[in-house]
Order: structure tokens, then sequence, then C-alpha cells
């Protein structure tokens, strides 16, 4: 099995009878549709798509396992995210503080590649499978550690109800209603 | 610069350069500038001089999206372009980013395992289909066709959500890395591609009905900008436009990459050259994309799991990242990615895009960055179809034969 070129030429210009036969073709599939439309409208934010699990939503970080490593800072394409420097008391020595590196996050300039999640080493941050959440002002936009390890509170969830998107063989894109409100 | 020079007219060869010469300027012309701001333009301007309504002359005039993809290419080390390259075209961004990634293997000395290259053209082949689509829904709004268009776009949704259910993201998949891909298939995905398929197939002859038929349609494409074969061959046009005016130039039958010579597929080539050719180029394209998808999926579905990453980044890998490219398909990077060195070298990517062949001439120097990294995309080598097609034409069919050549700016500016 090989790709191989398909030489191929159109029909010549039609006769009149052709062009009324298609016509007539174009009308009745206009006059099926017409009577069985096939309509898919979501009526965000009544309702809201539920994305699927692998989904490269918002990216949150498990600050226990952050090993400080700077990984996602430096794969990072659109420089979003930065290391920055936090005092944190010293398990080995108490009463002393020690200074770590965590990373933050801009979200005015993620693109939601999802490098940082697939290269930290400890899989300290993770994708969750949203990603409309509008912010007031930008300076909203920057994440720092405490927001950081927040699940951003999705606000469409609240009100709207999920459907879930599949590929249907006679509709194409179809909604099903999704019962667990998670 | 002497008074005999004509810069319009096409003599201009100044340079020693052959120059095909387009329509002679008449009288009483009038010079009319289509773009950037007219919405059937795009981000790009037609000038066009009309002698009544007839057009002797067109010149398009390009750069309005340029955004210094070579130049930044050249800074950000080996594997963040990708997510840069993309974006020359979005709804495409397999198809554009894999010959960087194979230029960049050529010079690491790593290969894609069999299983990745699998996913790669099956991201391609739905990345291809999904901008056909787009192309198709564009056309037919420039040609006034709103139900087309309609259709065109809600279909292409079909294909988006296939390739967000492999990749996690509807457009900018940065999908293919150095050495492998980012995931494998998740659960349940060959039959949700093969009812893809399915319901693409039975649209394709309700398309053929509704618009490749339909005899408005066909009136106004029938004749209309046509591009002989050795005008095509010496413009030097690529992909749909060249195959619709002759010529069997697709680089997955020249040069075969991924696994394409082990598939089962035709590329459609017409004669006529005009922008009913070139539609049916597509069309027919759209339907050969969705017997490769059939294909791969099958030999995904068939044989086991396999790392999807090169023998020799595995090898690196610690056991979470082994556990986790067993659990969830997701083939981790490895924090050395991010400032690796490439040994110097130079190399060539070439691929064949939904537009036609893109070519990517990397150079390194051994350091940490690209030293040069040089994009030739088929929207730049298509463009100057415009000078050749639309003279003789009337303004009116302007949108017919802009559509008809699929031009893309954001990825001719770079
Ligand atoms: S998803 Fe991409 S752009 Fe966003 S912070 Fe991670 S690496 Fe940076
Ligand atoms: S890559 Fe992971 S472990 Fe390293 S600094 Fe970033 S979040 Fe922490």
């Amino acid at each position: 099995m090989a790709p191989r070129v398909g030489l191929r030429s159109l029909e010549k210009r039609r006769t009149l009878i052709d062009g009324v036969r298609s016509n007539i073709h174009v009308l009745m599939l206009g006059v099926k549709y017409f009577v069985n439309p096939r309509r898919m409208t979501l009526v965000y934010p009544r309702e809201y798509p539920k994305l699927s699990e692998g989904y490269r939503g918002f990216i949150i970080l498990k600050k226990e396992k952050c090993i400080s490593c700077a990984a996602c800072a430096r794969i990072c394409p659109s420089a979003a995210m930065k290391m920055i420097r936090v005092q944190e008391p010293d398990p080995k020595h108490p009463g002393k503080a020690k200074m770590k590196q965590y990373p933050v996050i801009n979200y005015q300039r993620c693109i939601f590649c999802g490098y940082c999640v697939d290269v930290c080493p400890t899989e300290a941050l993770y994708h969750v499978n949203y990603h409309d959440i509008v912010y007031d002002n930008l300076a909203d936009m920057f994440w720092d550690l405490e927001t950081f390890q927040r699940e951003p509170e999705y606000k469409t969830a609240a009100e709207g109800r999920p459907v879930r998107i599949v590929i249907h063989e006679e509709l194409g894109l179809v909604k099903v209603p999704v019962e667990d409100k998670a | 610069m002497s008074g005999e020079v004509r810069v319009y007219g096409g003599w201009r060869d100044d340079l020693g350069l052959r120059v095909i010469p387009s329509k002679r300027i008449g009288k009483d012309v009038y010079e009319v500038f289509i773009g950037p701001q007219h919405p059937g333009s795009g981000h790009m301007r037609i000038i066009i001089r009309v002698d009544g309504d007839v057009i002797v002359e067109a010149d398009p005039d390009i750069g309005y999206v340029h955004r210094t993809m070579e130049k930044l290419g050249e800074i950000r080390g080996w594997i963040k372009p990708i997510p840069l390259f993309e974006r020359m075209a979005i709804h495409d961004a397999c198809n554009i980013t894999l010959p960087y990634v194979r230029a960049v293997e050529k010079l690491m000395g790593v290969e894609a395992p069999l299983r990745a290259k699998y996913l790669r053209v099956l991201l391609c082949e739905i990345n291809r289909i999904a901008s056909h689509l787009y192309g198709f829904a564009i056309f037919s709004i420039f040609l006034g066709h709103s139900t087309m268009y309609m259709w065109a776009m809600g279909d292409r949704e079909v294909f988006i959500q296939l390739a967000e259910e492999l990749t996690g993201a509807r457009l900018t998949h940065s999908y293919p890395i150095p050495g492998g891909v980012r995931r494998d298939i998740p659960q349940g995905f060959p039959d949700m591609a093969r009812r893809a398929v399915r319901y693409m197939r039975k649209r394709l002859e309700e398309y053929r009905k509704m618009f490749l038929e339909n005899p408005v349609i066909r009136s106004r494409l029938e004749g209309v900008g046509v591009i002989p074969k050795n005008l095509a061959a010496e413009l030097g046009l690529v992909g749909p436009n060249a195959r619709g005016s002759g010529i069997a130039y697709d680089v997955r039958i020249i040069e075969p990459y991924e696994v394409y010579d082990e598939l089962d597929f035709e590329v459609p080539v017409y004669t006529e050259g005009d922008a009913l050719a070139r539609t049916y180029v597509r069309v027919e394209e759209i339907a050969q994309s969705l017997r490769i998808i059939e294909q791969v999926v099958d030999w995904l579905e068939k044989k086991p799991r396999e790392p999807i990453v090169d023998e020799s980044i595995y090898k690196k890998y610690p056991p979470l990242h082994k556990k986790i490219l067993e659990s969830q398909g997701r083939a981790k990077l490895l924090p050395w990615m991010a400032t690796m060195k490439v040994p110097a070298g130079a190399a060539i990517g070439r691929g064949e895009t939904g537009r036609g062949e893109i070519i990517y001439y990397v150079e390194s120097d051994g350091g940490v960055n690209p030293y040069r990294v040089r994009i030739v995309t088929p929207s730049a080598r298509n463009v100057i179809a415009f000078k050749y097609a639309l003279p003789g034409h009337r303004v009116m069919d302007l949108p017919a034969i802009y559509g008809s050549l699929d031009y893309f700016p954001p990825e001719a500016d770079r």
C-alpha cells in the first residue's frame, strides 16, 4: 500500500437539464433540513460544556510537592511562569526561617501550552478542565502563591447545567446532559 | 530610477531575473484598494487596476501581520518555538510545526517511534480536514453562500473536538516534540474518530449537492481564475493550487515523511486549473484524509501501546514519568529540554500542510538557541498567483478567485 496520484478531471459544462436537476437537489436538501433541522446550540452560560479530563485548562500548583527546581519557569514559552522567593519556617531548624522558591503564574501571558505541567518532575502542577473565567481587571490575572494553590471558582458551573459534547454518526456534534454536577 | 522601468507592468528586471509579464496598463484605469479593512480581504490588501469593471492588473500587498517569526525563533531555545510557529496557522497547527520538529530531530539524532509517527499523522490529517473546511467556509461566504459557510464551520467543529480529545487543546495543540508526541490516544478515541469519519462522508455527499453542483456556484467558478499548468510551475505554486492546475506535487508523495508511505490514499490532481478545480481538489482531499484517519486509528487500536518518545529520551525517564505515560498516556518533558543544546549543523524539514509545502531550514551552532530558522510557508508561495489569476476578470470574480486560492495572510507574513 502506498500513496499515489489520482488524476481526475471535472465534468464538462453541463446542460440546462442538469442545471435544473441540481437545483432541485439543492431545494430538496433545503426542505429536508427545514422539516428536520439539525441544530446544536449551546445555551451558554445556562449550559456549559463539561470538558474531558485531559483538557488543558487553568494550571494549579500543589505546593507541598514542589521541589523548587524552576523547570516550569524555564520551559515556559511565553514567560508566564516566574519563580519567587518566599520565607518559610525551616523544618530542620525550628525557629529559623529559610528562603524557598516557588512558581507563580501570570495568566495574562499564559498560552495554555501545558509545557510546565508536562515538565514538572514531581507532578506538582496540574490542569483543571475549565478555562472560562472572567476577571474584572488585569491585575487579578497575576496569581500570587496563595491563589496559585486554589482552584479558581468556576462560576459557570454554579449557574449552568453541564453537558457533554459528543460526536454522533448522523448528527455531528450533539450535547448530552451530564447528571453528576462535579 | 530610469523612466522606462515599469514597476507594475512586470518588466522590471534590474536584478537580472526573468519576470513574467502580467497585463499591460490601459489608458483609463482606476486604482482600487481592496483591503486591508475590507471584510473579504483578510489581513492583506490587493491593489487592483480596473478598466471599467475589468481588472487589468492586480498587486497583492502583503505584510500586515508580520510577526518576525524567524527572528523570534532564534531567541527561545529549541522547544519553545513550537507553540510560536503554530501561530502562523493555528487551525493547521500540527502540520505547520511538524517539519520544524523533524528538522530538530535530524540535528539531535533522535527519531520518533512508530506509534508516535502514526499519532502525528493522525493529528496532521485531522488538521488538514479542519483547515480545508475553514478555507471552504470562508470561500463560501465570499461567494455569498452562507449555508455552506455555516455547514463547513459547524462540521469543522467535529474535527476540532477530535483534536481536543487527543491533545487537550482545541487549536494550538503543541503536539509534536523532538523525539515523539506528547499524548497517546485517550480511551474511546478510535470509535469517536470512526463516527466522525462516517459523519463527514455523508456530509461530503451533501456538500456536493448543496455547493459543488449548485448551478449558481458552478457558473461563478467554472473557467474563473484559470492558472495553466506551465504558469503554475513557473510561479512555484504549491499545495491544492498546484494540484488544481495538473501538477502532481505533494510532499507526502515526493518525499514521504512519518508513515505516509505505508498508508493507502490518493492525492487528487485536477487539470483544469480554474477555481472549481481547486475547490474539487480540497473536497477530494478531505475524503482522502478521512481514509487516512480510519487506517491510522485501526493501526493505533490494534497495536499494543509503546512509549511515544524516542528510546534515548525514554531511557532517561524517572519511574514517575514512566508511570504517567502508562496510566494517562501523557509523555512528560524532561527538564533539560528547556535549555538543551543541539549539535551544530543544518537540517531541512519539509511537510505538506493543508495549503501546500512548508520548508524549514534550521541551523544550529551547537548552542541553546537555533542559529537560524528560515521558514517558507505555502501561502507565501501562493500569494503571487493573485497577480496572474486576477487580470482579465471582473471585480465580482475577485472574491471567488481569492477564496479558491485559500490564501491565509498570517501564514504568508510569518
Ligand atoms: S501553560 Fe505554557 S504558557 Fe502557561 S505557564 Fe505553562 S508553560 Fe507557560
Ligand atoms: S517544575 Fe514543578 S517542582 Fe519544579 S519548580 Fe515548577 S512546580 Fe516546582
